[in-house]
């Protein structure tokens, strides 16, 4: 059960040419014209909530920002707002909050998850189905209700307000666990074996063999932990009490009580905050992509 | 070859966490939804109480409401929306791929900042409220009346949704063989007829895994009401896991949000077997 290995730039493609080679021409470009207004339309109704609030976020003090009609380009453009925003909120500080988070939260599940999933996926012994039904089972404990008692747990350990109380309770996945097996029962026994002979030890293979081999299902594991992490509002907002150890997204609800009325402010926060996912959804956009379709394969 | 000390060596690490914030809780939540623990008293076991005061609790019943509501409005849309969306990203189009990642990007943006961005475009002048007064319609209070709130929540979960869903349909499509609708055009087949009956029947299993998943979010939402609406207005917008949230770390009254959260999991298992049987008999 491979999960889907298509992504988003060698989608086999659909040959259109030779879809519509009999077609005459006239019907050919009114479909070309109906497909792009589609498209178009839709690809508007997804960016406007974004350019709405940059519009904003580049407005001055001077003008209106619900004016009728809208206006989407500012009169005079300016930076000051984001100036502003950088320099009340302590942003650089959120920013590498959530980047030490996101750091953690994307190295231990690739390491807890390949780890864990190499004797299940190539060793036998005793007791390794009851093990795997175990792991299968904790993927249907829903979040809501685990919530209170992590919490609970959370405060027994001391790990309230430490980042370790935030990252912890994520740092393994039985999702994750399985995604790693998958990719590691792909590869053939002969491998191990022939390795062992050869006076191998078990860490040695699982390190200097395997892990190589499963780079590209670590590159997807490490995607979707990454979204994760980065996105992850509640366990923050529960177990971080300290603001200055808030990440982006925590610090921005924050922003949202400090500026309350100053809608420009808020834009540009919410625009500061945009740009690193962005940035990294632009750099690995097919990972993204297969990791999506990955995320399919848990169903 | 390998030995079981290695094989459970392996698993220590991913088995101590596992144990420790999966498996404990659930336990200890379904122990807790029998207490009145609530941080202050001493712990006692109150038997069925918890439940029994649920379903006698207004508020419980208002929350069960709203979830379902909310339900309602989000999953036939985020089932039949997305599947347009992936036929159109499925044609061999110049930039195709571009839109594409337009689609998809709103799935990856975190719910503060998603809340922020659809705030504007709520409010009172927002441009809502500006493209129904150029259709000579009265504003609404999107997100501060009882009647619009949740339609308004839906929206943008919605618009959220669409280009996660979209993918997964993208990825069904690609496995139609191309000839079907070849042998359609031939036959003088419309766009409609080629995919009521092509496209949909062979997009079928992934329909019901999109309606289970989108389900299970559905009504597991409340991050967006935290952020947008505070479960308002008087409480029109709060969902069970809001109520969850609150009684839990805002009125410490663990043992109880342990049991409301316990019955919410056996409707969203009831409704995911029931999905599965409807899928089992379809396909």
């Amino acid at each position: 059960m491979q999960p889907a290995q298509t992504n988003i730039n060698t989608v086999p493609k659909i040959d259109q040419t030779k879809q519509t080679r009999h077609l005459p021409n006239k019907r050919k470009a009114g479909r070309l014209i109906v497909s792009y207004f589609f498209l178009t339309l839709a690809a508007v109704v997804m960016i406007v909530p974004f350019l709405w609030s940059l519009s904003t976020a580049l407005k001055g003090k001077n003008e209106a920002i619900f004016s009728f009609p809208p206006n989407f380009i500012p009169e005079n453009i300016t930076l000051e707002n984001f100036m502003t925003v950088w320099n009340t909120l302590p942003i650089p500080l959120y920013l590498w909050n959530s980047i030490i988070l996101a750091f953690w939260g994307v190295i231990l599940p690739l390491l807890f998850c390949s780890l864990a999933a190499f004797p299940l996926a190539r060793m036998n012994f005793k007791g390794k189905n009851t093990v795997f039904l175990v792991i299968l089972a904790t993927m249907m404990i829903p979040g809501e209700v685990t919530m209170i008692p992590i919490y609970l747990i959370l405060e027994k350990l001391g790990l309230i307000d430490s980042f370790a109380g935030v990252i912890l309770p994520g740092a393994v996945s039985a999702f994750g666990i399985f995604l790693m097996r998958q990719a590691f029962l792909g590869i053939p026994k002969e491998i191990d074996e022939s390795a062992i002979i050869d006076g191998a030890r078990p860490w040695q293979i699982w390190w200097y063999i395997l892990i190589p081999m499963v780079k590209p299902m670590l590159a997807t594991l490490a995607i979707l932990s990454f979204i994760g992490s980065w996105n992850n509002f509640l366990w923050p907002l529960l177990v971080l009490q300290d603001p200055n150890a808030y990440p982006l997204t925590v610090g921005l609800y924050d922003l949202k009580g400090t500026f309350v009325t100053d809608t420009r402010l808020v834009s540009a926060g919410a625009i500061i905050a945009l740009i690193p996912i962005l940035v990294v959804f632009m750099m690995f956009q097919n990972y993204f992509i297969k990791g999506a379709y990955s995320s399919a394969v848990k169903g | 070859m390998y030995k079981a000390r290695h094989a459970w060596s392996f698993l220590l690490p991913a088995g101590i966490l596992l144990t420790t914030f999966t498996l404990l809780p659930a336990l200890a939540a379904l122990g807790i939804s029998f207490t009145n623990y609530n941080v202050f008293q001493p712990v006692e076991w109150v038997g069925l109480d918890n439940f029994k005061t649920a379903f006698q609790d207004e508020e419980f019943w208002s929350a069960l409401r709203n979830t379902f509501y909310f339900w309602v409005l989000v999953t036939p849309a985020l089932v039949v929306l997305p599947v347009f969306l992936a036929i159109l990203v499925n044609q061999n189009l110049r930039a195709i791929k571009l839109y594409r990642l337009i689609y998809y990007f709103p799935a990856l943006v975190s719910v503060v900042i998603t809340a922020i961005l659809w705030n504007w475009l709520f409010a009172s002048d927002g441009i809502f409220n500006y493209l129904l007064s150029l259709v000579g319609v009265n504003p609404v209070d999107w997100l501060t009346s009882r009647k619009f709130v949740m339609p308004s929540l839906a929206m943008v979960t919605i618009w959220q949704g669409l280009g996660y869903y979209m993918l997964f349909y993208l990825a069904g499509l690609q496995s139609v063989p191309t000839d079907l609708y070849e042998a359609a055009e031939l036959d003088g087949a419309n766009f409609w007829q080629k995919h009521r009956h092509i496209t949909f029947p062979m997009l079928k299993p992934i329909i019901f895994f999109t309606a289970v998943i989108s389900t299970m979010s559905a009504f597991k939402e409340f991050t967006l009401m935290l952020t947008m609406t505070e479960g308002g207005p008087i409480g029109a917008s709060k969902t069970v896991v809001y109520m969850v949230f609150e009684k839990a770390f805002k009125e410490l009254e663990m043992g109880y949000a342990s049991a409301i959260s316990f019955i919410l999991f056996i409707i969203i298992l009831i409704l995911t077997l029931l999905n599965k049987r409807t899928l089992d008999q379809e396909t």
